[in-house]
């Protein structure tokens, strides 16, 4: 056997060696190989900012083989400052520039050695085994912590099994009350009618009270909890990623209406972020796809107030400043929103009963009545109600 | 007798409809289309037959100016706008918000809802959407002096438009633009 020129006389000894030598070869440049990403990885953030590996041309070009395209020494110089280069005329280094709407690559305090192994990076192509395998790890530890049931659902849970019983006892009851009335007028099979009297009165009352129960939940919708075009979880974007209401609702403080945000807002993230944790990128593609054809999203309105009642969210939360999750519950723990309270007219009141007013808001100096109480001792902390916050007129109108 | 029977099919009419409310159904109410309970008018994000495109908000046509609103001729719609129009825009604006501590007050109530999620609430770009890992790019610190030696209209025009990579989206749309004039006064603050 013959490899470059040397005559192996025991071929099976020589060639364990070359596989044992090779292996150890690739175990130390593995090595060497991840402890240089772990570093190169980091700095290459700063670098994502503008050039993506393989992803297309974003500001800068994409940098899927430019290891190869041009010489290191060159590279090295152009990271470190492109202006001085472009300056001092070099050819390819103006090139770039013109071809990138002349913006300037700014220049990073990077060592000839960093600049090495980000390059060794993008040669690989910006995946490391060992990264790879961190990131499956974390993805596999997510599922866990969705499945633990949230408040919200809990609630959903209780209320279920309490609706559950009572309608069991109403129909109990009416079947009682209708037995009892058969016998009292037609069977007659008990003598003693006091009996009749007792269990028609009670299932009366009983009855009474559940219709009475349905009757107010007429017209509201407490813990309904509408299934949306797109499964969008408030927990994984308010709760765990710590987005704040306002970001998306950003007319809250502004207008009527909270606001329902367009999907190009959703796009100021989602232009990057593919992939969910939970439901991958099924779901987030309806929303790039709904932008990239510019047809909106059909969402389903849950907190819903009759016409007759005005409601204003500005109103509440500029100046009463009160916090979202008073009207509208946890939603930073609801997957699926739902409304939690009733959003009645006794559950408004009681609010405006309650919640004193911030006396620094300059508009309320013109109560002057309010004032000369206050300084009487008559009233000490002023409600909204001190302010005619129970007035008819000032929601139905 | 007949009432009798009548009031016992009523009561259990009024028993099988109150069963079986599943999540997806709001309920039941007694009024209708009357008593003001659903009125004509279409609603904000309601469809609308009228329109072509069945929306009730409907966008303005090209070149108006809502009262009230200054005009801002610098188009960012793609990375070409953007390049030429940020450094324009840059030279041409300035800030005409005064520096106030209320001003200032409203500035890092906004650079906290609207930039800290990225940029982090001191602005070195480690926000939380970072690092936890879910956004993979860097975002860019907002106190170094890269950002810092912009003059304000530039900040203020990325703000509108995003960044030129488009890696920051665009939030013209989310925050008013004296908001966004006071977010460049916070700034300035919060690199001191």
């Amino acid at each position: 056997m013959i490899i470059k020129g040397f005559v192996l006389k025991n071929p099976l000894k020589k060639r364990g060696l070359i596989v044992f030598s090779l292996f150890v070869a690739s175990l130390f440049l593995s090595f060497s190989s991840i402890a240089q990403t772990a570093e190169a990885e980091k700095n290459f953030a700063q670098c994502k900012a503008c050039h993506t590996i393989g992803g297309g041309k974003l500001v800068g070009p994409d940098l899927k083989g430019v290891t190869e395209k041009r010489d290191e020494a060159w590279l090295i110089k152009f990271i470190q400052n492109s202006q001085a280069m472009v300056q001092a005329g070099d050819a390819d280094a103006v090139a770039v520039f013109e071809e990138n709407f002349k913006i300037p690559m700014p220049s990073h305090n990077l060592t000839d050695e960093q600049v090495k192994d980000i390059l060794l990076y993008i040669k690989n192509g910006g995946k490391v085994a060992g990264a790879a395998e961190e990131k499956a790890e974390t993805e596999t530890v997510q599922p866990e912590q969705v499945a633990q049931p949230s408040l919200a659902e809990q609630v959903v849970e209780e209320e279920a099994r309490g609706r559950k019983n009572m309608y069991i006892t109403f129909v109990v009851m009416i079947v009682l009350l209708i037995i009892s009335l058969i016998d009292i007028f037609w069977t007659k099979i008990l003598k003693y009618r006091w009996i009749h009297i007792v269990v028609i009165l009670t299932a009366l009352w009983i009855v009474s009270e559940v219709l009475f129960f349905e009757a107010t939940a007429l017209g509201r919708q407490q813990y309904y909890q509408p299934t949306q075009p797109v499964w969008f979880s408030h927990k994984v974007h308010a709760g765990q990623n710590q987005i704040d209401c306002m970001y998306c609702h950003f007319t809250a403080d502004k207008s009527m209406h909270a606001g329902i945000p367009s999907v190009a807002v959703c796009m100021n993230c989602h232009s990057q972020v593919k992939k969910g944790k939970i439901t991958g990128e099924e779901e987030i593609k309806k929303v790039t796809d709904a932008y990239a054809n510019g047809t909106p999203i059909r969402w389903i309105k849950v907190h819903n107030l009759p016409d007759h009642v005005y409601f204003n969210h500005e109103q509440h939360v500029k100046v009463g400043k009160v916090d979202c999750e008073e009207c509208h519950g946890p939603v930073e723990e609801m997957d699926v929103v739902m409304q939690v309270n009733t959003l009645g007219m006794g559950w408004c009141i009681d609010c405006h009963r309650t919640k004193e007013i911030d006396l620094n808001n300059k508009f309320y100096g013109q109560y002057t009545k309010l004032h000369e109480k206050l300084k009487n001792g008559e009233i000490a902390n002023p409600t909204v109600i001190d302010i005619g916050g129970e007035e008819c007129a000032k929601c139905h109108y | 007798m007949k009432y009798m029977r009548l009031f016992i099919f009523l009561l259990s009419a009024l028993t099988i409809m109150s069963c079986n409310r599943g999540k997806d159904d709001p309920g039941y109410d007694f009024a209708g289309s009357h008593d003001m309970y659903y009125t004509k008018f279409y609603k904000a994000y309601s469809p609308n037959p009228v329109f072509r495109d069945s929306m009730t908000n409907q966008l303005p046509p090209e070149g108006a100016v809502a009262r009230g609103k200054t005009p801002f001729p610098y188009p960012g719609s793609n990375i070409a706008e953007k390049a030429a129009n940020q450094t324009k825009a840059g030279l041409e604006l300035k800030n005409p918000v005064p520096v106030t501590p209320e001003v200032l007050a409203e500035g890092k109530e906004h650079f906290r809802i609207f930039c800290s999620d990225c940029h982090g609430l001191s602005g070195k770009g480690d926000g939380h959407l970072y690092t936890s890992g879910l956004f993979p790019a860097k975002p860019t610190s907002l106190v170094d002096a890269y950002v810092q030696n912009k003059p304000d209209g530039e900040i203020y025009y990325v703000i509108t438009y995003g960044s030129i990579s488009g890696l920051m989206g665009a939030h013209g749309s989310q925050i008013l633009p004296d908001d966004r004039w006071n977010i460049v006064h916070y700034l300035r603050e919060l690199a001191k």
